[in-house]
């Protein structure tokens, strides 16, 4: 349960918002690198904490993240031609370069200097892995570039897809820290799925529907253990991390890729989730990548030329009551991703969490958003830095480890969970 | 020949997660959780003594060498709270006294994890979800998000 005026703070990421003052703090996914494939491509428009941009790549290659609205009458850029290393509206042929710096006013005298007077707001736009990230805070807060495991290792070794959820990101990123749901929710997709299944672990998850749960800080987030019981009085760990503000990882099965998401606020109402499959010391095999294409593991099945599943709110979600009744889906609907996208967009925009009910294996939830609470607040009344921003933060693993019952994950799995180049992740 | 489509009121489809429908659900009084919440060990009394001073819906606080099986009647949810000196014999006999009545039981454990492992070592075996935190706000934390 939070009371009101905690669930504004944290669900609101618009301009001037507090946590939209955290967001504005990181690196954040913006787009897909393969949204603007090549030199002078058409430009896409972006909305991300609720600011509506346009994301170009000119005749250089350079990338630039700008207002989508044309400074002369407010006319979209989307519109516009991307040429001769800047982007032209369409209108009056106003050009701007990736600074968002106006270079052109064809209406001008030639010797005219006019356009240097004309800027739009202009983010930084850099390639890191399969994904184009942006920072849309200070400068001179601008932190080092992201370090996620998944976006180092070579491009082989590495899926990135992304998918529309409409609902706010807090909605997605406490299903993604929610270990509990996973024997159910998804318990059809641990026997199926050709992502998931034939690990030793999917066995324990099936057979001890009822985990303990250990939460631990972390210095960029948490790590959230949960417990099944293995053979010979042992325990089966599933460790979790999550980095500030929205990245999480999902404990690996047996030799599968690993995966996990980094969830992003377009506006309140709705937010992408990036989810990356990456193996750390080997290639994809094309099978896999295949099946990541097709929407299996947890990346989702999207309408052809959109990012939006098929599986959406406008068609019921492709409810199969049939597949549901032989229990090769629990809710009924196909694909883990989408299978947690219904329930959380079931729940509204912005669920009230003034009327939940939580429970005591919750606490990763709870844990959560206290810290998030406590950083949005430490950054607005005393300016200081969140936990995540260093890349050093970022250099996690998620885990999955027998352990004898005396030991601590957290004390045991200490590499497990550090990213380590070249070293195979810790699974069963 | 087609099959004629069956109007659906917004209401009776996945559309209907909007704001605005979301007026419509049922607003009824929540009632509270029943927890016991038991300091494990001196210092734990200290930040439980503190907690206890705020307006709980029902929450009761006890020391575990005050606490008796009989107070679990109405209890949902038992919360141990413990530092580096979490008594492990009163922490299993409160959950096997919990085990028998269908209780969940929490723990929490406060202090740096290095210099808690020994309570964090005592209370695995028994509390079915473990905190280990630097923050002992998080005891406040745990009990309002659970309503108690």
């Amino acid at each position: 349960m939070l009371k009101t005026e905690v669930n504004e703070l944290l669900t609101q990421t618009g301009p001037g918002t507090p946590t939209g003052d955290l967001f504005r703090r990181y690196w954040l996914p913006t787009l897909l690198a393969e949204e603007l494939p090549e030199n002078d491509c058409p430009p896409v428009r972006v909305k991300i904490l609720s600011e509506r941009l346009i994301a170009f790549r000119d005749s250089e290659g350079r990338y630039g993240l700008m207002d989508e609205f044309c400074a002369h009458r407010g006319v979209s850029l989307w519109f516009g031609r991307v040429e001769e290393g800047g982007l032209r509206c369409a209108y009056h042929g106003w050009k701007y370069d990736v600074t968002g710096q106006c270079v052109e006013v064809p209406s001008e005298p030639e010797n005219s200097n006019f356009c240097s007077k004309v800027k739009l707001t202009a983010y930084p736009l850099v390639k890191v892995g399969d994904i184009l990230w942006t920072h849309m805070g200070e400068p001179d807060k601008r932190p080092a570039l992201p370090e996620f495991e998944f976006a180092q290792v070579a491009p082989e070794q590495t899926y990135t897809s992304k998918r529309w959820q409409e609902s706010n990101w807090l909605q997605a990123l406490e299903g993604g820290i929610d270990s509990s749901h996973v024997s159910w929710l998804h318990s059809g997709g641990l026997t199926s799925d050709p992502l998931f299944k034939g690990a030793k672990g999917n066995e324990y998850n099936l057979n001890d529907l009822r985990p303990f749960f250990e939460v631990a800080e972390a210095d960029g987030g948490l790590f959230i253990g949960a417990r099944r019981n293995a053979e010979d009085g042992k325990y089966y760990w599933r460790i979790t991390p999550w980095v500030m503000p929205s990245f999480t990882m999902v404990p690996p099965r047996g030799d599968h890729p690993v995966h996990g998401h980094f969830w992003v606020p377009i506006d309140d109402h709705n937010c992408w989730a990036y989810t990356f499959d990456y193996h750390p010391t080997r290639a994809l095999t094309p099978e896999e990548r295949q099946a990541m294409k097709d929407g299996h593991g947890v990346h989702s099945r999207n309408i052809p030329g959109t990012y939006r599943p098929m599986e959406n709110k406008d068609v019921d979600y492709l409810m199969d009551r049939e597949a549901q009744k032989r229990g090769e889906t629990f809710s009924g609907v196909r694909g883990i991703a989408q299978q947690d996208a219904s329930l959380q967009e079931s729940m509204g925009p912005i669920v009230d969490r003034t009327k939940e009910r939580l429970v005591s294996s919750d606490t990763g939830i709870i844990k959560a958003r206290q810290q998030l609470r406590k950083a949005v607040e430490a950054l607005r009344d005393e300016g200081v830095t969140p936990p995540g921003v260093d890349p050093e933060h970022h250099r996690i693993r998620s885990a999955a480890i027998v352990l004898p019952q005396e030991e601590s994950f957290i004390e045991s799995c200490g590499d497990a969970l550090a990213a380590r180049a070249g070293v195979a992740h810790t699974s069963v | 020949m087609t099959t004629p489509t069956r109007p659906i009121l917004l209401n009776s489809c996945a559309r209907a997660a909007t704001a605005e429908e979301a007026r419509f659900r049922i607003d009824r009084p929540i009632g509270g959780r029943s927890a016991l919440v038991v300091a494990l060990d001196d210092r734990a009394v200290e930040v439980v003594d503190r907690v206890a001073e705020r307006p709980w819906s029902g929450a009761r606080f006890v020391r575990a060498d005050a606490w008796r099986s009989d107070e679990l009647d109405d209890v949902d949810v038992a919360i141990m709270i413990a530092t580096s000196d979490a008594d492990s014999e009163a922490a299993s006999a409160i959950a096997r006294a919990c085990t028998e009545r269908g209780i969940m039981t929490a723990g929490l454990i406060l202090g740096e994890r290095l210099d808690v492992a020994e309570a964090v070592s005592a209370l695995r075996p028994y509390a079915r979800n473990l905190m280990v935190t630097n923050d002992e706000d998080d005891v406040a934390e745990v009990l309002t998000a659970l309503r108690a």
